[in-house]
Protein backbone atom coordinates (compact mmCIF):
# COMPACT_ATOMS: atom_id res chain seq x y z
CA UNK A 1 0.00 0.00 0.00
CA UNK A 2 2.15 2.63 -1.20
CA UNK A 3 2.07 6.36 0.54
CA UNK A 4 1.85 8.35 -2.12
CA UNK A 5 -1.63 6.63 -4.16
CA UNK A 6 -2.68 4.02 -1.25
CA UNK A 7 -3.37 1.72 -4.11
CA UNK A 8 -2.85 -1.78 -2.53
CA UNK A 9 -2.28 -3.73 -5.77
CA UNK A 10 1.97 -3.91 -6.64
CA UNK A 11 2.05 -7.10 -4.88
CA UNK A 12 -1.12 -8.50 -6.22
CA UNK A 13 -0.53 -7.40 -9.72
CA UNK A 14 2.85 -8.91 -9.38
CA UNK A 15 1.14 -12.37 -8.58
CA UNK A 16 -0.88 -12.14 -11.57
CA UNK A 17 1.53 -11.34 -13.98
CA UNK A 18 3.98 -14.39 -12.61
CA UNK A 19 0.81 -16.64 -11.80
CA UNK A 20 2.25 -17.15 -8.20
CA UNK A 21 -0.27 -17.40 -5.31
CA UNK A 22 -0.20 -14.16 -2.92
CA UNK A 23 -1.06 -13.55 0.74
CA UNK A 24 -1.10 -9.69 1.28
CA UNK A 25 -1.20 -8.34 4.92
CA UNK A 26 0.98 -10.91 6.11
CA UNK A 27 1.38 -10.36 9.90
CA UNK A 28 2.71 -13.74 10.49
CA UNK A 29 5.10 -16.02 8.17
CA UNK A 30 6.00 -19.79 8.62
CA UNK A 31 7.45 -21.75 6.38
CA UNK A 32 6.96 -25.07 6.19
CA UNK A 33 7.73 -28.22 3.63
CA UNK A 34 7.80 -26.70 -0.14
CA UNK A 35 5.28 -24.00 1.20
CA UNK A 36 4.45 -21.03 3.58
CA UNK A 37 1.59 -20.70 6.24
CA UNK A 38 0.49 -17.02 5.80
CA UNK A 39 -1.61 -15.14 8.49
CA UNK A 40 -2.75 -11.82 6.90
CA UNK A 41 -5.08 -9.15 8.85
CA UNK A 42 -8.18 -8.41 6.80
CA UNK A 43 -11.44 -6.45 7.48
CA UNK A 44 -13.25 -9.03 9.27
CA UNK A 45 -9.73 -10.42 11.35
CA UNK A 46 -7.58 -13.01 10.47
CA UNK A 47 -7.11 -15.47 7.57
CA UNK A 48 -4.84 -17.83 7.34
CA UNK A 49 -3.72 -19.37 4.25
CA UNK A 50 -1.20 -22.60 3.21
CA UNK A 51 0.73 -21.10 -0.38
CA UNK A 52 2.71 -23.31 -2.39
CA UNK A 53 6.35 -21.47 -3.01
CA UNK A 54 7.07 -19.55 -4.71
CA UNK A 55 4.37 -17.32 -3.83
CA UNK A 56 4.26 -13.71 -3.32
CA UNK A 57 3.93 -11.83 0.41
CA UNK A 58 3.48 -8.30 1.39
CA UNK A 59 3.88 -7.40 4.81
CA UNK A 60 1.56 -5.80 6.97
CA UNK A 61 3.07 -3.39 10.13
CA UNK A 62 2.28 -6.17 12.05
CA UNK A 63 4.85 -8.43 10.74
CA UNK A 64 8.00 -7.57 12.75
CA UNK A 65 9.34 -5.51 15.28
CA UNK A 66 11.42 -2.58 13.81
CA UNK A 67 14.81 -2.16 14.74
CA UNK A 68 15.90 0.64 16.88
CA UNK A 69 18.23 3.02 14.65
CA UNK A 70 21.55 3.62 16.48
CA UNK A 71 22.93 6.78 17.08
CA UNK A 72 25.81 6.21 15.06
CA UNK A 73 23.62 4.61 12.02
CA UNK A 74 21.80 7.76 12.28
CA UNK A 75 24.71 9.59 11.37
CA UNK A 76 26.23 7.84 8.72
CA UNK A 77 23.00 7.73 6.92
CA UNK A 78 23.27 11.29 6.41
CA UNK A 79 26.57 10.37 4.47
CA UNK A 80 25.16 8.04 2.58
CA UNK A 81 24.67 8.65 -1.33
CA UNK A 82 21.04 9.08 -2.44
CA UNK A 83 21.30 7.78 -6.09
CA UNK A 84 18.80 8.43 -8.50
CA UNK A 85 17.79 5.67 -11.40
CA UNK A 86 15.44 6.53 -14.07
CA UNK A 87 13.07 3.80 -15.54
CA UNK A 88 14.42 2.96 -18.69
CA UNK A 89 18.45 2.40 -16.21
CA UNK A 90 15.91 -0.23 -14.78
CA UNK A 91 15.66 -2.11 -18.02
CA UNK A 92 11.79 -0.88 -17.76
CA UNK A 93 9.71 1.49 -20.28
CA UNK A 94 6.92 3.39 -18.87
CA UNK A 95 3.89 3.62 -21.45
CA UNK A 96 3.24 6.27 -23.13
CA UNK A 97 0.58 8.21 -22.91
CA UNK A 98 0.66 7.13 -19.19
CA UNK A 99 -1.97 4.52 -18.58
CA UNK A 100 -3.19 6.32 -15.22
CA UNK A 101 -4.50 9.69 -15.79
CA UNK A 102 -5.75 11.65 -12.42
CA UNK A 103 -9.65 13.41 -13.29
CA UNK A 104 -9.73 14.92 -9.83
CA UNK A 105 -8.31 15.21 -6.67
CA UNK A 106 -11.12 16.19 -3.79
CA UNK A 107 -11.24 15.99 -0.06
CA UNK A 108 -14.06 14.06 1.48
CA UNK A 109 -16.99 16.28 2.05
CA UNK A 110 -17.01 17.35 5.50
CA UNK A 111 -18.58 16.28 8.05
CA UNK A 112 -22.00 17.16 8.90
CA UNK A 113 -23.97 17.50 12.00
CA UNK A 114 -26.04 14.41 12.88
CA UNK A 115 -29.66 14.14 13.96
CA UNK A 116 -31.02 12.69 17.60
CA UNK A 117 -34.02 10.28 17.69
CA UNK A 118 -36.75 9.50 20.19
CA UNK A 119 -36.40 5.67 19.28
CA UNK A 120 -35.69 2.57 17.44
CA UNK A 121 -38.97 3.66 14.68
CA UNK A 122 -37.46 7.24 14.28
CA UNK A 123 -34.05 5.52 13.54
CA UNK A 124 -35.15 3.51 11.01
CA UNK A 125 -37.68 6.45 9.31
CA UNK A 126 -34.88 8.60 9.08
CA UNK A 127 -32.18 6.11 7.20
CA UNK A 128 -35.02 5.44 4.70
CA UNK A 129 -35.50 9.14 4.15
CA UNK A 130 -31.82 9.64 3.14
CA UNK A 131 -31.78 6.55 1.23
CA UNK A 132 -29.38 4.80 3.39
CA UNK A 133 -32.15 1.80 4.10
CA UNK B 1 3.14 4.25 22.65
CA UNK B 2 4.06 5.14 26.19
CA UNK B 3 2.30 2.83 28.63
CA UNK B 4 2.33 4.66 31.79
CA UNK B 5 0.48 2.94 34.33
CA UNK B 6 -2.46 4.13 33.93
CA UNK B 7 -2.72 5.62 30.70
CA UNK B 8 -4.51 2.94 28.19
CA UNK B 9 -2.65 1.95 24.96
CA UNK B 10 -5.12 3.58 22.83
CA UNK B 11 -4.87 7.00 24.93
CA UNK B 12 -1.24 6.68 24.95
CA UNK B 13 -0.61 6.47 21.30
CA UNK B 14 -2.74 9.24 21.06
CA UNK B 15 -0.84 11.53 23.84
CA UNK B 16 2.66 11.52 22.26
CA UNK B 17 1.72 11.75 19.18
CA UNK B 18 1.36 15.24 19.34
CA UNK B 19 -1.05 16.40 16.09
CA UNK B 20 1.34 16.99 13.19
CA UNK B 21 -1.57 18.32 10.86
CA UNK B 22 -2.66 22.16 10.61
CA UNK B 23 -2.14 22.34 14.30
CA UNK B 24 0.95 23.53 15.65
CA UNK B 25 1.57 22.50 19.04
CA UNK B 26 3.64 25.11 20.97
CA UNK B 27 5.46 21.99 23.53
CA UNK B 28 6.49 19.69 20.59
CA UNK B 29 9.97 19.35 21.81
CA UNK B 30 11.67 18.77 18.12
CA UNK B 31 10.47 22.28 17.15
CA UNK B 32 13.98 24.28 16.10
CA UNK B 33 15.69 20.81 15.93
CA UNK B 34 17.85 19.41 13.08
CA UNK B 35 16.60 16.37 10.89
CA UNK B 36 19.46 14.22 12.77
CA UNK B 37 18.42 15.92 15.53
CA UNK B 38 14.86 14.76 15.00
CA UNK B 39 15.87 11.35 14.51
CA UNK B 40 17.92 10.76 17.37
CA UNK B 41 14.76 12.39 19.56
CA UNK B 42 12.41 10.00 17.40
CA UNK B 43 15.08 6.76 18.51
CA UNK B 44 14.88 7.79 21.88
CA UNK B 45 11.24 8.67 22.82
CA UNK B 46 10.54 5.07 20.76
CA UNK B 47 12.74 3.58 23.24
CA UNK B 48 11.22 4.84 26.02
CA UNK B 49 7.94 4.63 25.11
CA UNK B 50 8.36 0.71 24.42
CA UNK B 51 11.59 -0.51 26.80
CA UNK B 52 10.35 2.34 29.63
CA UNK B 53 7.19 3.43 30.06
CA UNK B 54 6.01 -0.06 30.50
CA UNK B 55 7.88 -0.88 33.57
CA UNK B 56 8.82 2.60 35.11
CA UNK B 57 6.58 1.46 37.90
CA UNK B 58 7.65 -1.89 38.54
CA UNK B 59 11.31 -0.64 39.03
CA UNK B 60 10.07 1.93 41.31
CA UNK B 61 7.91 -0.42 43.26
CA UNK B 62 10.30 -3.02 43.22
CA UNK B 63 13.88 -1.16 43.34
CA UNK B 64 15.01 -2.88 40.25
CA UNK B 65 18.17 -1.61 38.65
CA UNK B 66 17.30 -2.11 35.02
CA UNK B 67 20.69 -3.47 33.75
CA UNK B 68 19.15 -5.17 30.81
CA UNK B 69 17.44 -2.43 29.55
CA UNK B 70 20.20 -0.10 30.30
CA UNK B 71 22.54 -2.32 28.12
CA UNK B 72 19.73 -2.18 25.48
CA UNK B 73 19.47 1.67 25.33
CA UNK B 74 23.76 1.41 25.27
CA UNK B 75 23.59 -0.80 22.02
CA UNK B 76 22.08 2.18 20.29
CA UNK B 77 24.58 4.45 21.87
CA UNK B 78 23.62 6.01 24.83
CA UNK B 79 26.55 4.90 26.84
CA UNK B 80 28.64 7.27 26.19
CA UNK B 81 26.61 9.94 24.00
CA UNK B 82 28.93 12.66 24.42
CA UNK B 83 32.46 10.26 24.51
CA UNK B 84 34.71 10.11 21.48
CA UNK B 85 34.36 7.57 18.95
CA UNK B 86 37.53 5.69 19.09
CA UNK B 87 36.89 4.45 22.38
CA UNK B 88 33.40 3.51 21.63
CA UNK B 89 31.20 6.88 22.09
CA UNK B 90 28.97 8.26 19.88
CA UNK B 91 30.89 11.52 19.10
CA UNK B 92 27.62 13.89 19.81
CA UNK B 93 27.52 17.68 21.25
CA UNK B 94 26.14 18.54 24.15
CA UNK B 95 22.81 19.75 22.89
CA UNK B 96 22.71 15.99 21.12
CA UNK B 97 22.89 14.77 24.55
CA UNK B 98 20.31 16.80 26.30
CA UNK B 99 17.90 16.11 23.52
CA UNK B 100 18.10 12.61 24.06
CA UNK B 101 18.18 12.31 27.97
CA UNK B 102 15.17 14.46 27.74
CA UNK B 103 13.10 12.03 25.22
CA UNK B 104 14.64 8.97 27.70
CA UNK B 105 13.36 10.64 30.74
CA UNK B 106 9.40 10.64 29.40
CA UNK B 107 9.69 6.59 29.48
CA UNK B 108 12.20 7.03 33.17
CA UNK B 109 13.16 10.05 34.88
CA UNK B 110 15.46 7.86 37.84
CA UNK B 111 16.74 5.37 35.23
CA UNK B 112 17.50 7.67 32.70
CA UNK B 113 19.03 10.48 35.39
CA UNK B 114 21.64 7.34 36.63
CA UNK B 115 22.28 7.15 32.84
CA UNK B 116 23.27 10.58 33.03
CA UNK B 117 25.52 9.81 36.02
CA UNK B 118 27.18 6.49 33.77
CA UNK B 119 27.70 9.00 30.73
CA UNK B 120 29.69 12.04 32.51
CA UNK B 121 31.82 9.70 34.23
CA UNK B 122 32.83 7.67 31.14
CA UNK B 123 33.43 11.75 29.64
CA UNK B 124 35.77 12.36 32.13
CA UNK B 125 38.06 9.21 31.94
CA UNK B 126 37.48 9.94 28.63
CA UNK B 127 38.33 13.93 28.53
CA UNK B 128 41.28 13.35 31.13
CA UNK B 129 42.30 10.03 31.35
CA UNK B 130 45.65 9.12 29.89
CA UNK B 131 45.47 6.43 26.46
CA UNK B 132 45.95 3.66 28.34
CA UNK B 133 42.96 4.26 30.97
CA UNK B 134 41.03 5.80 27.80
CA UNK B 135 41.44 2.44 26.04
CA UNK B 136 40.70 0.35 29.61
CA UNK B 137 37.79 1.15 30.92
CA UNK B 138 35.68 3.63 28.34
CA UNK B 139 34.80 0.92 25.88
CA UNK B 140 33.07 -1.36 28.18
CA UNK B 141 31.75 1.65 29.88
CA UNK B 142 30.08 2.94 26.45
CA UNK B 143 28.75 -0.34 25.76
CA UNK B 144 27.63 -0.35 29.61
CA UNK B 145 29.46 -3.78 30.00
CA UNK B 146 30.14 -2.11 33.24
CA UNK B 147 28.61 0.25 35.00
CA UNK B 148 29.65 3.60 36.57
CA UNK B 149 29.63 6.05 39.58
CA UNK B 150 30.27 9.13 40.56
CA UNK B 151 31.94 9.80 43.83
CA UNK B 152 32.24 13.42 45.58
CA UNK B 153 30.04 14.19 48.04
CA UNK B 154 30.69 12.76 51.90
CA UNK B 155 28.97 12.34 54.75
CA UNK B 156 30.94 15.92 56.24
CA UNK B 157 31.12 17.51 52.30
CA UNK B 158 28.33 18.44 50.59
CA UNK B 159 27.76 21.97 49.28
CA UNK B 160 31.02 22.09 50.54
CA UNK B 161 32.67 19.66 48.09
CA UNK B 162 36.27 21.02 48.54
CA UNK B 163 36.63 19.80 51.68
CA UNK B 164 36.33 16.64 51.25
CA UNK B 165 38.71 14.43 53.38
CA UNK B 166 38.87 11.15 51.78
CA UNK B 167 42.41 10.90 51.43
CA UNK B 168 45.00 9.57 48.80
CA UNK B 169 48.16 8.75 50.06
CA UNK B 170 50.96 8.57 47.74
CA UNK B 171 52.96 5.26 48.46
CA UNK B 172 55.73 4.59 45.30
CA UNK B 173 53.61 4.08 42.25
CA UNK B 174 50.36 3.81 43.70
CA UNK B 175 47.60 5.70 46.21
CA UNK B 176 46.30 4.46 49.22
CA UNK B 177 42.68 5.58 50.22
CA UNK B 178 41.37 5.97 53.31
CA UNK B 179 37.64 7.84 53.73
CA UNK B 180 33.96 7.48 53.03
CA UNK B 181 31.23 9.08 50.19
CA UNK B 182 27.67 9.25 50.73
CA UNK B 183 24.75 8.97 48.60
CA UNK B 184 26.44 7.32 45.71
CA UNK B 185 24.50 6.64 42.84
CA UNK B 186 24.58 2.98 41.90
CA UNK B 187 27.21 2.64 44.83
CA UNK B 188 27.76 -1.44 45.39
CA UNK B 189 25.95 -2.26 41.76
CA UNK B 190 28.55 -0.38 39.51
CA UNK B 191 31.86 -1.37 38.84
CA UNK B 192 33.96 1.69 38.26
CA UNK B 193 33.98 4.32 40.73
CA UNK B 194 35.21 7.67 39.64
CA UNK B 195 36.87 9.65 43.18
CA UNK B 196 37.38 12.66 44.13
CA UNK B 197 40.28 12.24 47.43
CA UNK B 198 42.70 14.49 49.03
CA UNK B 199 46.26 13.97 47.75
CA UNK B 200 47.67 17.29 48.74
CA UNK B 201 47.30 20.60 50.96
CA UNK B 202 43.27 21.40 51.89
CA UNK B 203 40.68 23.34 49.67
CA UNK B 204 40.15 22.46 45.85
CA UNK B 205 44.00 22.60 44.86
CA UNK B 206 44.68 19.39 47.24
CA UNK B 207 41.87 17.38 45.11
CA UNK B 208 42.85 14.86 42.71
CA UNK B 209 40.70 12.25 40.92
CA UNK B 210 41.10 8.69 40.89
CA UNK B 211 39.03 5.74 39.06
CA UNK B 212 39.06 2.49 41.41
CA UNK B 213 37.18 -0.95 40.27
CA UNK B 214 34.81 -2.58 42.35
CA UNK B 215 36.62 -5.88 44.12
CA UNK B 216 39.40 -3.73 45.22
CA UNK B 217 40.57 -4.86 48.44
CA UNK B 218 39.43 -2.21 51.18
CA UNK B 219 36.49 -0.99 48.70
CA UNK B 220 33.22 -1.72 50.09
CA UNK B 221 29.50 -0.33 50.87
CA UNK B 222 27.27 0.92 53.15
CA UNK B 223 23.61 -0.28 53.18
CA UNK B 224 21.39 0.51 50.36
CA UNK B 225 19.53 3.85 51.12
CA UNK B 226 16.01 3.76 51.28
CA UNK B 227 14.34 7.04 48.93
CA UNK B 228 11.52 8.88 47.80
CA UNK B 229 12.33 8.44 44.66
CA UNK B 230 15.31 7.95 41.98
CA UNK B 231 14.56 4.35 43.24
CA UNK B 232 15.30 2.35 40.08
CA UNK B 233 18.84 3.78 41.27
CA UNK B 234 20.60 1.56 43.94
CA UNK B 235 22.04 4.88 46.25
CA UNK B 236 24.59 3.36 48.56
CA UNK B 237 28.07 4.96 50.82
CA UNK B 238 31.17 4.03 49.58
CA UNK B 239 33.95 3.35 51.89
CA UNK B 240 37.53 2.79 51.00
CA UNK B 241 40.23 1.03 54.05
CA UNK B 242 43.29 1.33 52.65
CA UNK B 243 42.67 0.84 49.02
CA UNK B 244 45.45 0.11 46.53
CA UNK B 245 45.37 2.28 43.66
CA UNK B 246 47.75 2.75 40.76
CA UNK B 247 49.16 6.05 39.79
CA UNK B 248 48.43 5.69 36.72
CA UNK B 249 44.61 5.56 37.04
CA UNK B 250 44.62 9.18 38.14
CA UNK B 251 42.90 11.52 35.73
CA UNK B 252 45.07 14.71 34.79
CA UNK B 253 47.69 16.03 37.44
CA UNK B 254 47.64 15.60 41.16
CA UNK B 255 45.92 18.49 42.47
CA UNK B 256 43.55 18.85 39.16
CA UNK B 257 40.82 16.66 40.25
CA UNK B 258 38.21 19.54 41.62
CA UNK B 259 38.64 21.50 38.26
CA UNK B 260 37.88 17.46 36.73
CA UNK B 261 35.00 17.16 39.20
CA UNK B 262 33.47 20.69 38.28
CA UNK B 263 33.86 20.31 34.59
CA UNK B 264 32.41 17.19 34.95
CA UNK B 265 29.23 18.51 37.02
CA UNK B 266 28.78 21.42 33.98
CA UNK B 267 27.38 18.70 31.70
CA UNK B 268 25.54 16.45 34.37
CA UNK B 269 23.37 19.89 35.16
CA UNK B 270 22.75 20.35 31.91
CA UNK B 271 21.94 16.54 31.70
CA UNK B 272 19.85 16.12 35.17
CA UNK B 273 18.03 19.20 34.17
CA UNK B 274 17.38 17.95 30.77
CA UNK B 275 15.75 14.87 32.76
CA UNK B 276 13.90 16.80 34.60
CA UNK B 277 12.18 18.52 31.14
CA UNK B 278 11.35 15.18 30.09
CA UNK B 279 9.72 14.05 33.37
CA UNK B 280 7.52 17.45 33.28
CA UNK B 281 6.78 17.42 29.28
CA UNK B 282 5.15 14.16 30.21
CA UNK B 283 3.43 15.17 33.39
CA UNK B 284 1.36 17.70 30.59
CA UNK B 285 0.35 15.36 28.30
CA UNK B 286 -0.73 13.74 31.61
CA UNK B 287 -2.75 16.43 32.71
CA UNK B 288 -3.88 17.62 29.30
CA UNK B 289 -5.77 14.00 29.01
CA UNK B 290 -6.69 13.99 32.23
CA UNK B 291 -8.88 17.16 31.87
CA UNK B 292 -10.21 16.02 28.56
CA UNK B 293 -11.91 13.01 30.00
CA UNK B 294 -12.55 14.25 33.94
CA UNK B 295 -16.06 15.52 34.34
CA UNK B 296 -17.21 17.47 37.46
CA UNK B 297 -19.94 19.74 37.40
CA UNK B 298 -21.30 18.34 34.30
CA UNK B 299 -18.61 18.90 32.10
CA UNK B 300 -14.87 17.84 31.34
CA UNK B 301 -12.03 19.72 33.22
CA UNK B 302 -10.84 20.98 30.34
CA UNK B 303 -13.56 23.59 30.06
CA UNK B 304 -12.55 25.62 33.27
CA UNK B 305 -10.79 28.30 32.69
CA UNK B 306 -8.45 27.78 35.72
CA UNK B 307 -7.05 24.87 34.80
CA UNK B 308 -6.91 26.12 31.36
CA UNK B 309 -4.72 28.74 32.96
CA UNK B 310 -2.93 26.82 34.62
CA UNK B 311 -2.19 24.37 31.56
CA UNK B 312 -0.54 27.39 29.54
CA UNK B 313 1.41 28.46 32.59
CA UNK B 314 2.79 25.18 32.84
CA UNK B 315 3.53 24.73 29.24
CA UNK B 316 4.88 28.09 29.08
CA UNK B 317 7.15 27.10 31.82
CA UNK B 318 8.09 24.29 30.10
CA UNK B 319 9.18 25.71 26.69
CA UNK B 320 11.19 29.07 29.01
CA UNK B 321 13.31 26.09 31.00
CA UNK B 322 13.67 23.87 27.43
CA UNK B 323 15.30 26.59 25.92
CA UNK B 324 17.48 27.77 28.82
CA UNK B 325 18.95 24.18 29.23
CA UNK B 326 19.51 24.21 25.27
CA UNK B 327 21.40 27.61 25.07
CA UNK B 328 22.88 26.43 27.94
CA UNK B 329 24.00 23.19 25.99
CA UNK B 330 25.00 24.93 23.01
CA UNK B 331 27.37 27.44 25.19
CA UNK B 332 29.22 24.48 27.18
CA UNK B 333 30.11 23.04 24.21
CA UNK B 334 31.03 26.08 22.18
CA UNK B 335 33.43 26.14 25.31
CA UNK B 336 32.30 29.94 26.42
CA UNK B 337 33.26 31.70 29.33
CA UNK B 338 29.95 31.98 30.65
CA UNK B 339 28.93 27.92 30.21
CA UNK B 340 29.26 27.31 33.40
CA UNK B 341 27.30 29.76 34.73
CA UNK B 342 24.69 29.24 31.90
CA UNK B 343 24.64 25.66 33.27
CA UNK B 344 23.61 26.51 36.71
CA UNK B 345 20.42 28.91 35.62
CA UNK B 346 19.37 26.08 33.54
CA UNK B 347 19.83 23.49 36.25
CA UNK B 348 18.44 26.14 38.91
CA UNK B 349 15.74 27.10 37.00
CA UNK B 350 14.49 24.23 34.78
CA UNK B 351 14.61 21.97 37.79
CA UNK B 352 12.52 24.23 39.80
CA UNK B 353 10.13 25.17 37.46
CA UNK B 354 9.69 21.70 36.15
CA UNK B 355 8.94 20.07 39.98
CA UNK B 356 6.33 22.97 39.91
CA UNK B 357 5.00 21.41 36.73
CA UNK B 358 5.01 17.76 37.39
CA UNK B 359 3.50 18.54 41.08
CA UNK B 360 0.84 20.82 39.44
CA UNK B 361 0.18 17.96 37.04
CA UNK B 362 -0.22 15.57 40.38
CA UNK B 363 -2.65 18.21 41.50
CA UNK B 364 -4.96 18.02 38.27
CA UNK B 365 -5.51 14.53 38.66
CA UNK B 366 -7.40 15.31 42.18
CA UNK B 367 -7.27 12.24 44.27
CA UNK B 368 -6.16 9.81 41.38
CA UNK B 369 -2.74 11.38 41.25
CA UNK B 370 -1.79 10.47 44.38
CA UNK B 371 -2.24 7.03 43.56
CA UNK B 372 0.63 4.73 42.41
CA UNK B 373 -1.59 3.67 39.44
CA UNK B 374 -0.94 6.78 38.24
CA UNK B 375 2.44 7.56 36.51
CA UNK B 376 2.19 11.12 37.74
CA UNK B 377 3.06 10.75 41.22
CA UNK B 378 6.43 9.08 40.39
CA UNK B 379 7.41 12.11 37.84
CA UNK B 380 6.95 14.35 41.09
CA UNK B 381 8.68 11.78 43.03
CA UNK B 382 12.05 11.60 40.89
CA UNK B 383 12.35 14.82 39.83
CA UNK B 384 12.19 16.44 43.72
CA UNK B 385 15.93 14.84 44.29
CA UNK B 386 16.82 17.46 40.75
CA UNK B 387 16.47 20.37 43.43
CA UNK B 388 19.28 18.95 45.71
CA UNK B 389 21.65 17.32 43.83
CA UNK B 390 24.67 18.15 41.63
CA UNK B 391 24.93 20.88 43.24
CA UNK B 392 22.00 22.22 45.24
CA UNK B 393 19.75 24.92 43.59
CA UNK B 394 21.29 27.01 46.26
CA UNK B 395 24.85 26.29 45.06
CA UNK B 396 23.50 27.28 41.64
CA UNK B 397 22.63 30.58 42.84
CA UNK B 398 25.84 31.30 44.17
CA UNK B 399 27.77 30.06 41.10
CA UNK B 400 25.45 32.67 39.38
CA UNK B 401 26.51 35.71 41.66
CA UNK B 402 30.31 34.78 41.33
CA UNK B 403 29.72 35.18 37.83
CA UNK B 404 27.85 38.30 37.92
CA UNK B 405 30.07 40.09 40.72
CA UNK B 406 33.24 38.65 39.98
CA UNK B 407 36.29 41.58 38.76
Amino acid sequence: QAIDDDCNQTGQILAAILDWPQGTFASRVTLEQGGVVVEREVDGGLETLRLRLPAVLTADLRLNEPRYATLPNIMKAKKKPLEILSASELGGVPPSPPRLKVLKLEEPPARQGGQKVQDVVSLVEGLRQRGSL
Amino acid sequence: AMAWRGASRAVARRLLRLPRRGIASCIDPSVGLTEEQKEFQKVALDFAAKEMAPHMAEWDEKEIFPVETMRKAAQLGFGGIYVKPDVGGSGLTRLDTSIIFEALSTGCTSTTAYMSIHNMCVWMIDTFGSEDLRQKFCPSLCSMEKFASYCLTEPGSGSDAASLLTSAQRKGDTYVLNGSKAFISGGGDTDVYVVMCRTGGPGPKGISCLVLEKGTPGLSFGKKEKKVGWNSQPTRAVIFEDCVVPVGNRLGDEGQGFNIAMKGLNGGRINIASCSLGAAHASVLLAREHLTVRKQFGEPLANNQYLQFRLAEMATRLVAARLMVRNAAQALQEGREDAAALCSMAKLFATDECFTICNQALQMHGGYGYLKDYAVQQFVRDVRVHQILEGTNEVMRMMVARNLLQG
